[in-house]
Order: structure tokens, then C-alpha cells, then sequence
């Protein structure tokens, strides 16, 4: 567990990035909230949901999009930056196994990224919602300054991050193995392999099954963790200048928790991922330098 | 069980290119070993398996570890510095002492911290702020820092300027070596190790060639001057090696008839250097 700790710590002082980005746009967000020239006035009429909802919403869709991008790219990075740069003898020199420093990894990239963008999402809704205000007087205060959205926004947020780790695991696990395994152009070699395998089926068997299975797991996510289903919840209208939105009034109706977690595709998912880490763990033993 | 390393037709295999050759031989507790090869030799290869960083054939044990499969357990108990100059740019002294401490039972910090001190290293620097022979200092105090009963170097000094080489050495021999340690050192320049060495192993083309003890390769082995009217009867002595050197010429003998030798020119010890040549190239240079 204390092992644990460390290579978790160590992930930090190596990619400050982690806690850097979502600062950055933290820091973004609320600079256009101070200053930022939104007529709020003219979306006042608006039920007190569909404003705050979709406030507190496209925030963390901000945060939830890059992360996805940043999260990539680290996976894709840990295992071959240290073997670049030769530094994987002095980690190695260490009394902690492979399986250890790339669950480490793993970790790092599903729970620990996602909570820091959670939080990072957090604080910066809370720091705007107190700047609009301030700035607006009363007319917004009572859509952003709602218990039950907020609880709602929490709620979001740790649901995805259980949901994606699962949902993603093979391609995280799949990243760790191109990572542990490349020379050079970890990026390049992370698409050519699938790439291959999408061209040969369709020259050979003029199919398009694995272009299929890979498009799934790449975009299915939503369709597996949330109901599609316009009557899982109640929904308002409201006039927004000359345009006309639809919010829903709650988002619980949505979590689709039994249906996610008796997928049949989440857990084939998990166990493609599952086999792909032992294969970068392996991976890890056995090549040391580049 | 006194051999710490025991290795037995260790071999490794490259595709067609066999870097260790049915590889034989021990390493006993407490002693200095220089394992010495010409490039390509098979030394990193050697240090690699005795690590666990390789897989390989035959039998190898390090500390009662099998080293590719028990890395972690024999991490423990044993620390290596491979190479100069591999602890990751971003890396603050700080947070390495911190980390090392963090993970490693037995390390102790103070230990690392009063090595640092005495190099006059800062905690908040960088590696990437850091010369290589600083770089250097701040990896050994950290492996001197930890209680290991195998200190495994390979090429530590590779590239440093004479002072941080020299650095290097007293460091280690007078604030780490002691009857507890043993420490496996491959190296180049074998005349900068030649002082500290209690053995040395030399390896040729992944075999071992030479497996002795200093004070044996004393009583072993002679070198002979001498001028070229003698040189016929010194030849009659079956030298194993000569080299012309100053109008003269040098002759190495194993086992050696001194006091026929002491006729016809000057006797001295031989050198490591002077060993690892002869017995390298083999004949006349």
C-alpha cells in the first residue's frame, strides 16, 4: 500500500500536467466569468434547472474533454518515456515489481486523473457560480445555487469515473502495451496495428467487423452507461431569446446503473483489458532499454 | 552458502548473436570483483541477468534469488547502478531521497543526506540542472545509502572528467566498503580499478577467461624485461604473451621460474592492465 503511494506520488512530480491543465482552464473559465460579456439577463426567464444544469454541465464537459485527450497521451507516454531517457534502470533498481509500477499506471490514468479533473470541475463551478452572483445580482442566483443540482453534478461525475475505468479498461490496457513495447512513434504504432487488422479483414473478408468492434468501444460509452429514453424523466421548455430549449429536470432518470453494469459488452470489455495489462506487464519484464 | 553469485552455463541469446556463452563463475562474499571485457564482450549482458533485467538459460542464483524471476525480492538485498547518469531529468534530489526512502526498507536517509552534503548538492536541484558527475554523486549516495549486501556498478564512471571519477572511487571505497558488501564493478579502465579490486573475472566473447583473486595473479604471473641478447633464453621459458616496450622487450610468464628469470633482466608483478592484454590478444602483438 505504501508502495502504492509512492508510485502515485512519483506520477505527479513526473507529469505536473496532471494538475497543471485543469488549473489552466480552471483559471480560463473563471477569468471569463469576471470578465466575460454574457447578457445573462435575457436567459433569466428560464427555469432555474435547464440554466444551472447546462451551466454546471458544459464546465465539466470542458474539463471531461481534455482529460480524455490528456489521458491518452499519458498512457501512450509512461512506459516508453522511462525506457527512452534510460531511467528505467534506476526505477528497476528498486524493490518494486513490474506488475506494481504498471497497475501504478493504470491507476494514475483511470481514478487519479478523474478525480483531480473532478475536482478541478468542482472548485471552478463553485468559484463562477459565486462569480455570476455577484456580477448578475439575484436574477441567476437561484439556478446556480441549488442543492439538488449540484448533488446531481457529483453524483455525474463519480458514475463516470467508475463507468469509464470499466467501459475504457481495454483501451487503456492496450495503450499500456503499445507504450511498453515500442522503440519510437509509441503514437504511430498505438493506430497502425488496429489499423492493419480493419484493412486486412476488409481485403480479405470484405467485412468490417474488428472497424466495428473498435468504433463500439470508442463511442458506445454513452449508449451503455445512459438512457436514451426521452420518458426516464420530466422535462421543461423555455424560450431563450428567439430560440426555444428542452432540459431535462433531473439527470437521475439517466444513470442506466443495471443495465451498465449486466452488460455482457462492459464485461467481455473488461477482460480484453484485463488480459492486455498482463501482457504489459510482461512487456515491462522483459524489455528494459529501447 | 558463501558464493553470492553462482552462475552455471549462463547463456544468452540474440537472435543468431550469442552474448554470454556458457558463462561460469562465482562471486564470494565480501570481495571487490571487476568483471572485465573488451567491448561486446558480454559484460552488460552479464550485469543484466545477475539484476534480473534479462531473461536467460542456465542456472543463475544471486543471493539465493533467481534474479529474472526475483527481481523484487532480490532488489532488496542487492543495488546497482547501470550506467552514468540514469536518474530522469525531472527529478528533484528531494523527492528521489523521499522516494527511496519511501520504498526501500533499507535505506537510511540520513546516510544519503550527510553524502549530499558532503558533495554539496541541494535538495531542490534537478537532475537536468545537475553535471554528470554530479548526477553521479547524487545516484551513489543513494545506492551507498541503502544497506545492500550487493553492490553491482556497470561503467559508473563512463564519460566523467578525472576529478568526479576520482570522487567516485574514494567514495566508495572508503565510506561504503566494508566485510558486510560486495560489490561487482565492470569497467574500461581497468588501471583506476586495479588498486581497489580483491578479484577480477575477465570475460571474452561471453565466456569467462579468467576467474582469480589479486594476490593470486601476484604469485601467478610475472613480467620479465628484457634486452634482446637474452631474449632467445627468455623465450625458451615459454611466455605466454610479449610486448617490445623501450628498445626491450616485456615477457609474461604464468607460473614462473623466477630465479632463471631474474637472470635475464628485470622481474616485475604484472599489472591487471598488463594481464587482461596478454590474455586477450593472445601471442606476440
Amino acid at each position: 500500500m505504501n508502495i502504492a503511494i509512492w508510485l502515485i506520488r512519483r506520477e505527479f512530480w513526473e507529469n505536473r500536467a496532471i494538475w497543471m491543465i485543469p488549473v489552466v482552464i480552471g483559471g480560463l473559465m473563471i477569468l471569463i466569468a469576471l470578465f466575460g460579456r454574457v447578457d445573462l439577463m435575457s436567459i433569466s426567464p428560464v427555469p432555474v434547472q435547464a440554466v444551472g444544469g447546462g451551466f454546471l454541465l458544459a464546465v465539466g464537459a470542458t474539463f471531461f474533454a481534455v482529460m480524455s485527450i490528456y489521458s491518452t497521451w499519458y498512457l501512450l507516454d509512461c512506459l516508453y518515456a522511462d525506457r527512452k531517457d534510460r531511467s528505467v534502470l534506476f526505477w528497476k533498481s528498486m524493490p518494486i515489481s513490474d506488475a506494481a509500477t504498471v497497475l501504478s499506471k493504470l491507476a494514475t490514468a483511470l481514478i487519479v486523473i478523474p478525480a483531480v479533473y473532478f475536482a478541478a470541475a468542482d472548485l471552478t463551478t463553485l468559484i463562477m457560480a459565486f462569480i455570476v452572483s455577484v456580477r448578475w445580482s439575484s436574477s441567476i442566483d437561484g439556478a446556480l445555487w441549488h442543492a439538488d443540482l449540484w448533488l446531481q453534478l457529483q453524483a455525474l461525475w463519480l458514475y463516470m469515473i467508475v463507468t469509464t475505468a470499466l467501459w475504457y479498461l481495454p483501451i487503456a490496457a492496450y495503450l499500456l502495451v503499445v507504450s511498453a513495447w515500442a522503440k519510437r512513434a509509441v503514437m504511430l504504432w498505438s493506430l497502425l496495428p488496429p489499423l492493419a487488422l480493419v484493412l486486412a479483414e476488409r481485403w480479405f473478408f470484405d467485412s468490417h467487423v474488428i472497424l466495428g468492434t473498435i468504433g463500439e468501444r470508442l463511442l458506445g460509452y454513452p449508449a451503455q452507461a445512459f438512457r436514451d429514453d426521452p420518458g426516464c424523466c420530466s422535462w421543461v421548455t423555455a424560450a431563450v431569446g428567439n430560440d426555444t430549449i428542452t432540459a431535462p429536470t433531473g439527470i437521475w432518470g439517466f444513470f442506466n446503473v443495471a443495465g451498465f453494469f449486466s452488460s455482457a459488452e462492459t464485461w467481455i470489455g473488461a477482460a480484453v483489458g484485463a488480459a492486455l495489462i498482463v501482457c504489459a506487464i510482461q512487456l515491462r519484464t522483459r524489455r528494459t532499454e529501447i | 552458502m558463501s558464493a553470492l553469485i553462482e552462475a552455471r552455463d549462463l547463456t544468452k541469446k540474440y537472435g543468431a548473436h550469442v552474448a554470454l556463452d556458457r558463462a561460469n563463475f562465482s562471486v564470494e562474499a565480501g570481495r571487490i570483483v571487476g568483471l572485465i571485457g573488451p567491448n561486446g564482450a558480454g559484460k552488460t549482458t552479464a550485469l543484466r541477468a545477475i539484476l534480473g533485467l534479462t531473461a536467460y538459460e542456465g542456472q543463475l542464483q544471486v543471493l539465493g534469488h533467481e534474479p529474472f524471476r526475483e527481481r523484487t525480492a532480490l532488489m532488496h538485498d542487492a543495488c546497482f547502478i547501470a550506467d552514468v547518469a540514469v536518474l530522469p531529468a525531472w527529478l528533484r534530489v528531494d523527492q528521489a531521497i523521499d522516494f527511496v526512502a519511501g520504498v526501500h526498507p533499507r535505506f537510511r536517509r540520513d546516510r544519503a543526506v550527510s553524502l549530499l552534503a558532503k558533495a554539496d548538492i541541494t535538495g531542490e536541484r534537478r537532475m537536468r540542472e545537475l553535471s554528470k558527475g554530479m548526477k553521479t554523486q547524487v545516484h551513489l549516495a543513494l545506492a551507498m545509502a541503502i544497506d545492500a549486501k550487493l553492490l553491482v556498478l556497470d561503467e559508473p564512471t563512463l564519460g566523467l572528467d578525472i576529478l568526479a571519477r576520482r570522487a567516485f572511487y574514494d567514495a566508495l571505497v572508503n565510506d561504503y566498503m566494508d566485510e558486510t558488501r560486495t560489490i561487482l564493478i565492470t569497467t574500461h579502465q581497468v588501471e583506476e580499478v586495479e588498486n581497489l579490486l580483491t578479484d577480477v573475472l575477465f570475460i571474452d566473447k561471453g565466456r569467462i577467461v579468467l576467474d582469480s583473486s589479486l594476490d593470486d595473479i601476484a604469485t601467478r604471473y610475472a613480467a620479465v624485461a628484457v634486452a634482446s641478447d637474452n631474449l632467445d633464453a627468455a623465450r625458451a621459458e615459454k611466455p605466454f604473451h610479449e610486448r617490445p616496450m623501450l628498445g626491450k622487450v616485456v615477457l609474461y610468464y604464468e607460473q614462473p621460474n623466477l630465479e632463471k628469470l631474474a637472470a635475464l633482466g628485470e622481474v616485475h608483478a604484472m599489472s591487471v592492465a598488463d594481464l587482461f592484454v596478454a590474455k586477450l590478444s593472445g601471442g606476440a602483438e
